[in-house]
């Protein structure tokens, strides 16, 4: 008994202790967050025959985690459904399903992921990872800027952000399409992301 | 051969613009009815080129419209009666009409599809009209007729030529010749 109780104040530190780190742990806390797909675009543009054409993906899946104080545990995931593309043309769309575009039969997604975010300014970051596309997996940056704000108490993170690929780099372009005289390699990949805090 | 037009015959620069349009003209039938047997690639390429020749037959036009108004026209011969007089004119005007409608309907058809056009690769025209499927088909419609009417006036056009200089024997088709020697 005396040495239970002789162990009592030790305890009771160690308790306070725990207590203490747990609330430092939860300031550094990951939230996750959710897509809101309905106010999010994830778009393309191209060159077609001299001119500039868009088009979209409305499937997209995001997995996110992110503290702005803790961006070593923070996560970034984004994976597209290709064959859901639209250039707002059914023609051309059929055209990219095909195999010696994007080959949507046997690569039905696209998926970007992030190893490492780092902060590079006020509200702007720069996610470095790999995008596999088409098979092919290949490093890519991609800078991006972040807003929040509180909506219907809420946490929401605004996320957007542009980066450049080079359709080629990932074979989206076999037989005549390796040819950029028509279409273009450069593909600028622009994105409005509205990400609601889960739970 | 004079650059500006006199009566008696039609300068180097209208017949330059004259026979580089029905040059390009032909092209553009081609380029239309090789296209439409294409797909992928090769149509986006054929239908490419066929835009570019198409703004560049917009543009001549432009340029032959102003200089054949300030330039003068070599008259219809005397001896045309009225209904032929009235006919010969109906022709020119239909003919500058279409060489300005079929590019322009082909411009609004390929902004109303969303594919804007470019000319040859080197600049890009705005878009006429914003995206819409009921007037690009209605746009295609009327691009289609209107080449058709094309077609037919112009065969009239050649064939009124043919009868001047074959069977009227006067120099309506040599003043529009290069190398013919008019008296």
């Amino acid at each position: 008994m005396i040495r239970y109780f002789r162990l009592a104040r030790p305890l009771a530190a160690l308790a306070m202790l725990l207590a203490a780190s747990a609330a430092g742990a939860a300031a550094t806390s990951v939230p996750t967050y959710a897509l809101d797909a309905a106010k999010s675009t994830l778009e393309f543009a191209f060159v077609q025959a001299g001119a500039q054409n868009k088009g979209r993906f409305p499937k997209v899946a995001v997995n996110i985690s992110f503290a702005d104080d803790n961006l070593a545990a923070s996560h970034l995931e984004v994976t597209v459904d290709v064959a859901a593309l639209d250039t707002g043309d059914k023609e051309r769309d059929d055209t990219l399903r095909e195999e010696d575009l994007f080959d949507v039969a046997k690569f039905p997604q696209a998926r970007f992921a992030a190893t490492q975010i780092t902060k590079t300014a006020a509200g702007a970051y720069e996610a470095s990872g790999s995008l596999l596309l088409r098979g092919v997996t290949r490093a890519l940056r991609v800078p991006f800027t972040l807003k929040s704000a509180t909506e219907q108490g809420r946490p929401v993170l605004y996320m957007t952000g542009k980066t450049l690929i080079k359709r080629l780099d990932f074979g989206v372009g076999q037989g005549d399409w390796k040819s950029t005289e028509w279409v273009g390699n450069e593909v600028t990949v622009t994105f409005n992301l509205r990400l609601v805090a889960a739970g | 051969m004079q650059v500006r037009n006199t009566t008696a015959r039609w300068g180097s620069v209208a017949q330059f613009l004259h026979w580089l349009i029905v040059a390009l003209i032909i092209a553009q039938v081609i380029l239309a009815l090789t296209a439409e047997e294409l797909h992928g690639m090769a149509k986006l390429a054929m239908l490419a080129r066929h835009k570019s020749v198409g703004i560049t037959i917009f543009m001549l036009a432009v340029v032959r419209l102003v200089w054949r108004l300030i330039n003068r026209t070599p008259p219809l011969p005397l001896t045309l009666k009225p209904y032929e007089r009235f006919l010969a004119n109906f022709t020119h005007a239909a003919l500058y009409g279409l060489i300005f409608a079929l590019p322009i309907t082909g411009w609004i058809m390929s902004s109303a599809r969303g594919f804007p056009v470019s000319w040859f690769n080197l600049f890009q025209l705005p878009d006429l009209v914003a995206k819409n499927r009921q007037l690009y088909e209605a746009m295609q419609e009327t691009h289609e007729t209107l080449a058709w009417t094309l077609g037919a006036v112009a065969l009239l056009h050649l064939l009124a030529a043919l009868k001047h200089h074959f069977v009227l024997k006067d120099t309506v088709l040599r003043r529009m010749l290069p190398f013919s020697k008019i008296p």
